[in-house]
């Protein structure tokens, strides 16, 4: 090797680091950025806009639009014009859609070097690249006023103004996102469930798994009776641990604030504690596998799938369906069920979530668009009940027909298809996967939108929903202290959760909990409290909760 | 004097012995992993599932691979990876070794500077965002020499070949020179020649990086007919993972698991790679000793 310190001789680091310095000033002075002009589309010649119609039946465009879009997930389907789905999409609208996937990496490339692409779509509500989207993106009202107004009457108010901006404006608009209205109106199916193999359960003679008691009691029972099975499992420990945390919260009815409406911490709450000791005892029975704390989801999937688990807390039933579906099939008369799990010991009634009105995914069109007008009108027609039913069903007479009863129904080659031939249906169909403005209240419209598989746990769950749209977006702002601290407690309650349902005794139980309330003080916990109380409260505001 | 030597004998056979059941151990410890993976990518969704084999998987099945090779534009990533790393390790090899050839020379003015500026890139880079921009502005987004000319350089690999050249003795140089011989043609037919193993050993480094190397790809390339292997396994395996999140209705039945696929993209993506192996192995060990053995 050479030895640094002749090579770096006095006598020439001075001329590097000279030279190095004057590179450091050329390309400080070069770096411009790229440009980001709005364009300013004429519709002379195109049409004239129309509150009434949607402006995509009135454009006469004739050369059709080319449009770039990026997807931040490099799982997305890139083709576009191949399948029943998209081709719809891109003879209505004349567009040509050339679809881009990464990362957020490449997302930082995009803005980074100035080339964005023209419309744009991300996960996390709550990225500083979303807080920023006034300085690259083109407000939706705006664009609806001036090329399209009828975008706002299919666009949900309620969304439109959660997603507001400082500056009053609306930049992005979700999928996935729930109102008050559509929670009310009762098509949301639920996506959390206790379930139980069918056999095991008949086996058992319907056993109780509501109270602390007959919970442990019937978990000894399954492992006394089925050795082969793991009794109790639940969703892969990571984000929000798993089901055991805030799935099995919302399942005893945790409150989700303090009576002064502030931030409460429901990790702390008694009769969530008491539930979590039950689980410590059922682990010291030796009911719960350790594997449940290393599988990731892939293991979890696995061990669903071939039905390892007695019961489980199971947290976005749809997610497992395909998993639960493969078990059922394979197994006629063992398929999984709801049932009623555990229960409050304080008597609060449970108030399972859903997707809540930040929803899943993000759409924009930046400044970059090269024909903004055109954008706004592939939202304005995904959103309409013709672009929804086009996403989750295809053509009508083509992929499915519409019922008397106002209900959708797949037509048989097509359900044959999609039950024998996934990879082709989803080749040429693609339906259920073009969902960049799929909601849920559509899905309720078919009885094929779900696998057979869940829809009794979809029936379970009627009328345990409850919204939990205060506390959504209520983390602290990234490269915060708080954000940093939040980060921190976060992860020391993955471990803390795991560490005391594994505790060996009531005792370890009881210190492990105190070192995590101890980590709390010292990781600014009043602090964080404070900006998401703050934050709810601004929720409450732009939802005109009192 | 007779009893020692047999003692020594004694002595350093149980020392072999010793030593043979050691690598042997040490074999098994990396070959059942491998063997493992191997049987597993062979194995159908429901045996990988249930699990427990090492040995010999319970349910024989080509599917996993069906999977991964269903993709009808494989065959041609499979072009753009082999383009990538033929034409990117004999360009890589050629550029290094005329820049190690040149800093070799003591005579070279500037040289010290020269040196010092390479070892400063080895320390420090310009970090992501500013690459992006260079490549960017070089006009090289999307084109298939972006795989090529960024990578021509490697300072780490012009110093080994600096050191492997400087040991070639100067007379021999000087008697080229004598007969009439210019610096090109002393380079090219003396200097190379006489260093294969050094060339063979960083053309194999550079090769593995090429092959394995798909965050290029990810970071300067969207035209999939650019994607090379990696970057188009990488894509599966991800699809795979999410294809139970876009929840399609109705049953379906997968022959395939996430991890079957991911199984079997890592032997396809290693095999080529272990294939190569054994033939540059001879220049690898030859090159890797003279490279570190100096007078």
């Amino acid at each position: 090797m050479i030895k640094m310190t002749k090579v770096l001789g006095k006598k020439t680091l001075k001329p590097a680091l000279l030279l190095m310095a004057a590179m450091l000033v050329a390309a400080g002075c070069s770096s411009g950025g790229g440009s980001t002009k709005e364009v300013e589309v004429s519709l002379e010649g195109r049409y004239t806009v129309d509150p009434e119609t949607p402006a995509w039946q009135l454009d006469k465009k004739e050369e059709p639009t080319d449009l770039t879009w990026y997807v931040n997930a490099d799982w997305w389907n890139t083709d576009f014009g191949k399948d029943v789905v998209t081709k719809k999409i891109k003879e209505d609208l004349n567009i040509n859609i050339k679809f881009i996937t990464g990362d957020d990496t490449k997302l930082n490339t995009f803005f980074a070097g100035g080339d964005m692409p023209d419309l744009l779509t991300i996960f996390d509500s709550n990225s500083p690249v979303v807080q920023k989207a006034a300085t690259w993106a083109l407000p939706l009202n705006e664009l609806a006023e001036k090329y399209d107004p009828y975008f706002n009457k299919v666009a949900a108010a309620d969304t439109l103004n959660w997603f507001q901006l400082k500056d009053g404006k609306t930049y992005g608009y979700p999928n996935y996102s729930n109102t008050q209205a559509d929670y009310d109106s009762g098509n949301i199916p639920a996506k959390t469930a206790f379930v139980i193999r069918k056999d095991v359960y008949e086996t058992l003679g319907s056993p109780d798994f509501g109270t602390p008691e007959a919970f442990r009691k019937s978990m000894s029972e399954i492992k006394a009776k089925f050795p082969d099975m793991i009794p109790f499992g639940f969703n892969a420990i990571g984000e929000g641990t798993g089901s055991l945390g805030d799935a099995l919260q919302d399942f005893i009815g945790v409150p989700l604030e303090t009576e002064d409406g502030k931030f409460y911490n429901r990790n702390l709450d008694e009769d969530y504690l008491t539930w979590l000791r039950t689980l410590n005892a059922v682990y010291r029975d030796g009911a719960i596998s350790d594997d449940s704390f290393a599988d990731d989801g892939t293991g979890f999937e696995e061990k669903v799938k071939s039905g390892k688990y007695a019961t489980m807390l199971l947290d976005g039933t749809p997610q497992q369906g395909g998993n639960l579906q493969i078990f059922m099939s394979a197994n006629p008369g063992k398929e999984y069920m709801a049932v009623d799990g555990p229960q409050s010991t304080v008597g609060h009634q449970p108030t399972l979530n859903q997707s809540g009105i930040t929803g899943w995914m993000i759409n924009y069109i930046t400044k970059n668009c090269k024909d903004p007008a055109k954008a706004i009108q592939i939202f304005t027609y995904l959103l309409s009940e013709e672009g929804q039913k086009l996403m989750n069903y295809g053509v009508e007479g083509v992929t499915y027909k519409l019922n008397p009863d106002s209900t959708v129904e797949l037509l048989p080659e097509v359900k044959d298809l999609q039950l024998n031939n996934a990879d082709k249906f989803k080749k040429d169909y693609r339906m259920g996967e073009f969902m960049f403005f799929g909601h849920d209240r559509h899905k309720a419209l078919s009885k094929d939108a779900f696998p057979e598989s869940i829809k009794q746990m979809q029936e379970w769950g009627k009328g345990k929903l409850k919204p939990h749209f205060i506390l959504e977006n209520i983390n602290p702002d990234q490269g915060t202290p708080e954000a940093r601290g939040q980060t921190a407690i976060n992860t020391n309650w993955n471990t803390t959760l795991v560490s005391m349902i594994r505790a060996k005794d009531d005792a370890t139980f009881d210190s492990v909990l105190a070192e995590h309330k101890a980590f709390l003080d010292k990781n600014n916990w009043d602090k964080i409290v404070e900006v998401r109380s703050e934050k709810m409260k601004a929720n409450k505001e732009k939802l005109g909760i009192k | 004097m007779n009893r020692k030597v047999i003692r020594e004998d004694l002595d350093s056979r149980i020392f072999d012995a010793v030593n043979k059941v050691l690598l042997v151990c040490f074999m098994v410890i990396i070959l059942v992993p491998l063997w493992n993976v191997i049987i597993s990518s062979l194995s159908s969704g429901r045996a990988l599932a249930e699990g427990g084999f090492i040995f010999w998987s319970k349910e024989f099945s080509l599917e996993n691979y069906r999977a991964v090779f269903n993709d009808s534009t494989i065959g041609q990533s499979f072009v753009v990876s082999v383009a990538k790393t033929f034409i990117g390790v004999i360009t890589h090899v050629f550029f290094c070794a005329m820049i190690g050839y040149g800093l070799s020379k003591r005579y070279i003015r500037g040289r010290k500077l020269y040196v010092a500026m390479g070892v400063i890139t080895m320390f420090f880079s310009g970090g992501m965002i500013p690459t992006y921009l260079l490549i960017k502005s070089l006009g090289l987004l999307n084109t298939f020499w972006v795989y090529i000319i960024p990578a021509l350089f490697s300072y780490y690999d012009v110093v080994i070949l600096m050191n492997f050249f400087r040991n070639v003795p100067d007379s021999l140089e000087e008697s080229a020179k004598i007969d009439g011989a210019g610096d090109w043609h002393i380079f090219l037919k003396i200097f190379i020649p006489l260093s294969m193993p050094a060339m063979a050993t960083i053309a194999l480094f550079n090769g593995v990086g090429q092959w394995n190397d798909f965050m290029t790809t990810k970071l300067y390339i969207t035209d999939q007919a650019l994607y090379p292997l990696q970057m188009k396994l990488y894509e599966i395996i991800v699809q795979s993972q999410t294809q139970s999140m876009q929840n399609i209705g109705g049953s379906v039945v997968i022959e395939t698991t996430t991890k079957g696929v991911q199984l079997a993209t890592i032997v396809i993506t290693t095999l080529p790679i272990v294939a190569m192996y054994p033939i540059l192995q001879r220049y690898f060990i030859s090159g890797m000793m003279l490279g570190a053995v100096k007078e």
